[in-house]
Formats: C-alpha cells, sequence, structure tokens
C-alpha cells in the first residue's frame, strides 16, 4: 500500500521538476542571468531572483499533489524554489524567497472550511528556513572565495538534501507539538521519499543547467575579448620583445579586460605597465614580485585571489592593488618561459571568474605574437647575415693581398705556395658554401685556421696567433660564423694597424653550463661601430638564440689589448 | 739608375715588387720599409727618384703620408694597392701611376718605361689627395707617436737634432721627420723665425723689441724669437 502511495507521487513530482527546468532554462536566458557570473549582484539583480525563485515556490505549490490521507499535505516541489533562490542570492533572497511561498502556502491551503492547521504553519516555516540555509550557503562560500562551489551539482544536491531532511523533521515537530505526531509520521512516510528523491534533483539537475548555460555565456565572452584584443593588437610589430611594444600592448589589454591593471615582463624586467599604480611600477625595473619570479621559474599559473592569498605591492604599501593572476608567456616549442603577463585588481574588487580563462587566452595570444616576431626577427637578421657576410665575400682585397703573397712564396717556397692555396680555397669554400645555421666549435676553427694561415703568410713575424682551446669543446655546436668575424675583425682593425708585433689570442674557459671564447689583440683600437657592426650582428643572434645571458663582450684598453669573450650555452645536438 | 725605395706593410709583397723591379737594371733599390713612419725618415735623408707606396698600412697611409713630404724634395709616386677604388680616382685625374695587387708583370713593364722616360715628380692633385696635415708622425726614444695638429704649440728646428715639436698637453716635446717647409705648406702654423714655428692659437701676446725684433709668449708659458723677416706674419705688432 505504502509503495503504491509513493509511487503516485513520485511521476507528477518528476513532471514538475521538468517544467522548472525549463522555466530556469529560459531564466539563463535573460540579461540577468550575466549577473549570476559575477560575485557582485546589485539590487536588482537580488530583487530579479527573489522574484524568479518565489514564483518557482508558488508553482511548486500549486502543482502540488493531493495527499490520499490527508487532503491538506501535499507533495510538492515549493523546496526547489527555496533552495535555488537561496544559493543564488544569499541569505536575504533565500529568506524573502521561502517566505513569500511559505504564506503562499498558507492562504493557498485554508479557508474558511479549513483553518490554518499545523501542516501549514510546518510547511511554512520549512521552507522560509530551507531558503534562509540555502542563503547562508551562499554566504558563506563567497567569503571563503569558493563561490564556484555553488555551482557544482552534487555539492546542491547535498544541500537540498538537507532542506528535505529539515522539511520532514519539522512537520514531524509540529505534528508532536500539535498532538497529531501519529498522523504526521503516516503522512511523512508517504510523501517524505518522494520529495527526497524530487526535489534534490531537481535542484542539481538546475544548478547543473545554470554551469554550463554560465560557462558557454564565459566562454564566449572571454573568447569575444581575446578577439578584440587579438585584432586592436594585430597590427603592432612585435619582432621585438621590448618596452615599446609591450607598452601598447599592455594599455590595450587593460583597455578591453577592465581590469585594474596589466603588467607584462621579460624574465627579468617589468616592461610595460598599465592602470592603478602606473606612478610606481616603472617599465625597465626588475621585477620585484616573488610571486612573478616564481612563475617564471615553476612555468605555472599563480593567482593571488586577494582573499585566500593576497598580492602585496613590493614597491609601494600603499599600492591600491590587492590581487593578482600571474601567466607565464611560453614558449612551447623550447619548452621556457619568455616572460609573464600580470592582470591586477584592486583591494576593494575581486576577480570574476571568467577573468581568469581570459587571462590565460591573452597570454597564450600573445606568446604567440611574441615567437612569431622573434621568428621573423631571427629571419631578418639571418638574410641581413647573409648579405653582410656576402658582401664580406667579394670583398677582393683579401683575396689580392692574398694572391700577391702566394704569387711570391711560389718561387722561394713552393711547398708553402701550395699549402696556402689550400688554406685559401679552404676559407673561400667555407664563406660561399655556409647555409646551414650551426656548426661544431671545430669545424669554426677549421675555417679561423685556414683564414689565420692566410694572414699569417702576409704578414710573416708581425703576427703571431696562439689558439688555446680544450680539445672536448671542439664538437659542441654554435651558430656559424660566430667566432671567424671576430677574429678577422681583431686582425683587420686591431693588429694590422700596428707597427710593431701583433698578437691574437684564441682561447675558451668552460663554465657549469657553457663556455666562452675570448678573442684578444693587443692593438687596443676598438670603437663602437654601432648598429652595423659584425659583432653587435653576432651578439643579437645569439641572444635571439639562447637568451639574454649569452652573447658578446668587449673590453677594451686603449693602444693595449682588445678582449671579445662570446658567452655560449653547452650544447651538443644540432638545432 | 734610378733610386727607388718600396714602401708596404706586407714582407712578401714587398720583396716581390723588389723582385721584379730588380729584374730591370735601370733602377736601383735603394732600400725598404714596412710603414709610413720608416718611410719619411728613408725619404728625407735617402732622397729617392721613385717611390713604391702602398696605401693600406698601418696608422698612416700612404696617400696621408704625402701631405708629410716636403714638396721641394718629392719624390716620383707609384702606389700599389688591392684597393682599385683608389686607381680609378687616380686615373681620372691622370696623375700618378697605379698599380694593382697582385702586380703583374707585363703592367709593371709600362710604369718602370714611363718612369725610364721621365721620373720627375709630378705634382699632386689636391683635390684626389687632401694635403692639409691632421696627425704628425712623431718619435721620442724609440717609440712613435701621432699628435694632432691642433695640440702643437710650437715647432723648431735644430742642426743637430732635426725639427722638435712642442706640445700643450704638458709642454711635452717630441721629434718629427717632418721638415719645418711641410709645416708651412700644410698646416696653420705660422713661420716666426727662420728656425721656428707657432701655432697662432696659443699666442698669449707679443712683445717688440729693439731693433724689429719680437717676442710671443705663449699660454704653454714659453717664450719664442720673431726675427726681422718674419714680423710681417704677425701685423697686430706692427
Amino acid at each position: 500500500m505504502q509503495n503504491i502511495l509513493f509511487l503516485e507521487h513520485i511521476a507528477p513530482l518528476l513532471q514538475h521538476m521538468l517544467v522548472f527546468l525549463g522555466l530556469a532554462y529560459l531564466f539563463t536566458k535573460t540579461p540577468v542571468f550575466t549577473a549570476l557570473a559575477s560575485n557582485s549582484l546589485t539590487l536588482p539583480d537580488k530583487a530579479v531572483i527573489y522574484l524568479v525563485f518565489s514564483g518557482f515556490c508558488i508553482l511548486g505549490t500549486i502543482f502540488s499533489e493531493p495527499s490520499i490521507q490527508s487532503n491538506d499535505a501535499i507533495a510538492n516541489t515549493r523546496a526547489i524554489g527555496a533552495v535555488l533562490g537561496g544559493l543564488l542570492g544569499g541569505p536575504v533572497v533565500g529568506f524573502l524567497v521561502g517566505m513569500t511561498g511559505g504564506i503562499h502556502r498558507i492562504f493557498s491551503m485554508s479557508s474558511i472550511d479549513d483553518p490554518i492547521n499545523y501542516i501549514d504553519t510546518a510547511c511554512a516555516v520549512a521552507t522560509t528556513l530551507g531558503g534562509l540555509f540555502a542563503g547562508y550557503v551562499h554566504y558563506h562560500l563567497s567569503r571563503k572565495s569558493r563561490i564556484e562551489a555553488l555551482f557544482s551539482p552534487r555539492f546542491v544536491w547535498l544541500i537540498a538534501v538537507a532542506v528535505e531532511l529539515g522539511h520532514v523533521l519539522i512537520i514531524l515537530l509540529f505534528g508532536t507539538l500539535s498532538g497529531e505526531g501519529m498522523a504526521a509520521w503516516n503522512l511523512e512516510k508517504e510523501i517524505a521519499l518522494p520529495m527526497l528523491i524530487a526535489n534534490p534533483a531537481g535542484v542539481a539537475l538546475i544548478m547543473y543547467m545554470i554551469r554550463e548555460q554560465k560557462r558557454s555565456c564565459d566562454e564566449l565572452s572571454s573568447n569575444t575579448t581575446a578577439w578584440r584584443i587579438a585584432n586592436r593588437t594585430a597590427g603592432i610589430i612585435y619582432t621585438r620583445f621590448n618596452q615599446e611594444s609591450s607598452r601598447q600592448i599592455a594599455e590595450i589589454i587593460q583597455h578591453e579586460t577592465r581590469v585594474g591593471a596589466v603588467a607584462i615582463t621579460d624574465r627579468d624586467r617589468l616592461l610595460a605597465f598599465s592602470g592603478l599604480g602606473e606612478d610606481h611600477h616603472r617599465p625597465g625595473s626588475p621585477i620585484s614580485s616573488r610571486d612573478t619570479l616564481q612563475a617564471i621559474k615553476d612555468n605555472k599559473v599563480l593567482f593571488a585571489d586577494g582573499i585566500n592569498k593576497t598580492y602585496q605591492c613590493q614597491l609601494e604599501s600603499t599600492c591600491e592593488l590587492g590581487s593578482a593572476l600571474i601567466i607565464p608567456l611560453r614558449d612551447d616549442a623550447n619548452n621556457e618561459v619568455i616572460g609573464t603577463i600580470k592582470l591586477y585588481e584592486s583591494r576593494n574588487k575581486l576577480f570574476r571568474n571568467i577573468n581568469r580563462r581570459l587571462g590565460e587566452n591573452i597570454a597564450h595570444l600573445l606568446s604567440g605574437r611574441i615567437l612569431a616576431g622573434r621568428y621573423e626577427l631571427q629571419r631578418e637578421l639571418r638574410i641581413q647575415d647573409q648579405y653582410q657576410l656576402l658582401v664580406a665575400q667579394i670583398n677582393p682585397h683579401f683575396l689580392y693581398n692574398a694572391l700577391t703573397t702566394i704569387g711570391h712564396i711560389v718561387g722561394k717556397q713552393p711547398d708553402r705556395a701550395r699549402d696556402l692555396l689550400h688554406y685559401l680555397s679552404d676559407y673561400f669554400r667555407k664563406n660561399l658554401e655556409k647555409s646551414a645555421d650551426m656548426t661544431t666549435l671545430g669545424h669554426e676553427l677549421e675555417h679561423v685556421n685556414s683564414y689565420l694561415q692566410i694572414e699569417k703568410a702576409r704578414f710573416e713575424d708581425r703576427l703571431q696567433v696562439q689558439i688555446d682551446i680544450p680539445g672536448h669543446l671542439l664538437d659542441q655546436v654554435i651558430p656559424v660564423f660566430t667566432l671567424q668575424p671576430i677574429v678577422e675583425n681583431a686582425i683587420k682593425h686591431g693588429t694590422s694597424e700596428l707597427l710593431g708585433i701583433g698578437t691574437i689570442r684564441i682561447s675558451c674557459i668552460e663554465h657549469n653550463d657553457g663556455f666562452t671564447l675570448s678573442v684578444e689583440d693587443n692593438a687596443g683600437l676598438y670603437v663602437k661601430s654601432g648598429a652595423n657592426g659584425i659583432g653587435l650582428k653576432i651578439d643579437e643572434r645569439i641572444k635571439m638564440r639562447y637568451g639574454s645571458e649569452y652573447g658578446i663582450d668587449i673590453k677594451c684598453e686603449p693602444e693595449k689589448r682588445t678582449k671579445v669573450s662570446i658567452h655560449l650555452p653547452k650544447n651538443k645536438e644540432r638545432a | 739608375m734610378i733610386h727607388t725605395l718600396i714602401v708596404d706593410d706586407e714582407p712578401n709583397a714587398r720583396d716581390d715588387l723588389e723582385k721584379k723591379i730588380g729584374i730591370d737594371s735601370e733602377f736601383n733599390i735603394l732600400g725598404t720599409c714596412a710603414n709610413a713612419f720608416e718611410a719619411i725618415r728613408y725619404i728625407n735623408s735617402k732622397r729617392p727618384d721613385v717611390v713604391f707606396l702602398d696605401i693600406k698600412m698601418p696608422k698612416i697611409s700612404g696617400i696621408e703620408m704625402l701631405s708629410m713630404l716636403d714638396k721641394d724634395t718629392m719624390p716620383r709616386i707609384v702606389f700599389v694597392t688591392a684597393y682599385g677604388e683608389y686607381a680609378i680616382e687616380a686615373f681620372e685625374n691622370n696623375a700618378i701611376d697605379f698599380l694593382l695587387k697582385p702586380v703583374k708583370r707585363d703592367r709593371l713593364d709600362i710604369t718602370l718605361a714611363r718612369l725610364k722616360e721621365n721620373h720627375q715628380p709630378q705634382p699632386i692633385v689636391t683635390e684626389t689627395f687632401p694635403t692639409k696635415l691632421k696627425f704628425v708622425p712623431c718619435f721620442r726614444g724609440d717609440r712613435y707617436y701621432l699628435i694632432n695638429i691642433k695640440e702643437i704649440i710650437h715647432a723648431f728646428s735644430s742642426p743637430t737634432t732635426g725639427v722638435h715639436l712642442v706640445t700643450g698637453d704638458g709642454g711635452q716635446e717630441f721629434q718629427t721627420n717632418l721638415s719645418l717647409k711641410v709645416f708651412d705648406d700644410n698646416s696653420q702654423l705660422k713661420r716666426c723665425h727662420r728656425q721656428h714655428m707657432i701655432n697662432p692659437d696659443y699666442i698669449k701676446y707679443i712683445e717688440k723689441l729693439d731693433n724689429g725684433l719680437g717676442r710671443i709668449y705663449t699660454y704653454g708659458n714659453h717664450t719664442i724669437p720673431v726675427s726681422r723677416n718674419y714680423m710681417d706674419n704677425f701685423p697686430a705688432i706692427n
């Protein structure tokens, strides 16, 4: 008998639930729904939530199924409205929704013929308390900044079960208090189980749908913003990841996302800052935030949400910024971090959930831009290099002077002349054939040696050369034309300008993770030649490839010596 | 016999030319020099008829060297260079003979034939080669220096030790192989005495003495005599 009663109730309750699901779906299509995506509900938002879910409560009562035992007690879905109203709107809204549903319950089920009895009161109180409880859960989660848990169907299912059990207990309590404990018990045996099954399931399903709607809504808006940023930054040439290009990009991102501030850093320095705190976050200064350095080191997104973990500006204690999302800019191909982008919000605002996803989208976009720019620059440099080298190759003076020397030596030392011709052809062949990017140190030294043999023959005793490179480093891979042009410059602009004996010393020092090639001359005639200098080009190329800690540095003691040091990483694989 | 000097900083290029020219018995190779410093001294002392001169040399190029030679004793110059771009200019002016490295036997023979016909010095066309001195090759002890002409206060010649220069930089004294005549022609230094020259920028005041003589006081606190013949160079005190 009981089983049949129970079955009779469950099917209609599920039907009601489906109606609510449909209504809730319509609700997600209203503009108010977007407000649910944020933490901060305005009063009108709350009013709408109140109206919608009070409506659910009232409908739940109207649809209700009369009990077979008592025409007052009915299996209903009123709780769905109260729980959802509280979860989404907070304690006040939850309370009001519950109360509205409760009062409606009292008056719709009573009349002069059928005065208010304990069941009416118990239902009203239970619904009100249910709404209040759900509202408290909202309040609690929002304080703990775990508002996203609200949208977990499993979690809200548990809340709804708790509310439903509370409902059962309240009816039993009120029944006992008004001396009708046995009737209340029988009633609950009939309707408790169907309601426990239908209502939490309804709440969970509706919340699931809200979450999915919210997610696609977030994604859409994040994609739209990312797309707008992509569009607006499309014209900015990011061939150099520096302050100038980053400044424009930071401004656009801040404008489009409307966060408090946006910063872009490379691995060491702040490149651009736009927004709150611009006065003390100065582009060009070293990174001061430990979180940022951590994000770079671990290649991880760091989120100081302002509640569990606050962001504290290291520069200025009065800085308004209170939360920060730090996302590494990644070079996926080389699996390294090239910098970070940081989105900040001021202390009195919390990040909207959407911004994390958006931030990641922007970081992805930006990394792509930077890498594309880098590639473009590298290609450009290579073309320039090739052109420059081509010019060097057809510079005939070296060849004419070499031929004059060899021409003379042929007469007196034919064997040496033959060797010199081999060196000369080696030198030109290597210049002409180098189309690959990389070579080994050993090969580069052969090229250098061919060149030096000719120069030694030209200057004879006026040129002394000393080469001191550990044999085990000869298979290190280096970019082509890294050492050779430096040696050539040391002679062309250095020792050949000396009246006395010129000395060139080529050496190599090994470090833990790299090595330094040095070319030292005793002329000390180095003058900065500006952007067109081959040294600068080589430096730029090395930095491009390996990062700013590598490259060339030049020390010159005028009239005494010039030492060019080339810092390179250890690298045995061909790139 | 045509007395010849070869100047080139590359020993094999030098020897090569020496050997090739030496075949012609009309040419007597006096010697070879490896740079302009040596060459100026050599030319001033040995007075060769012809100099085969490399252009690209340390510190002082062959072209710069020309402005450091006394016009009166200037030898005939043949440039020898790997840099064809100089040759084009020179041929256009038809001023100076040029040999391009590597030097070909038949091209050298043409030059040698021309020299045999006429080895008088040719006037150097000034538009092609700047003749104003910017730097002066000097020596002190066995070290060479290049002194900016603007730093020189005073130049004087001594019958025994040649030309001396005093600089504004602490009043240091250097010797040079350039003659005072070269400074007369190619610099702003003014002759105030047969054996003295002064940089007008450093004159503090000039004292007029009896019998038409004068005395210059410099900012470096040197006093330099002004002789009667050169008083006209300093109109302010007349």
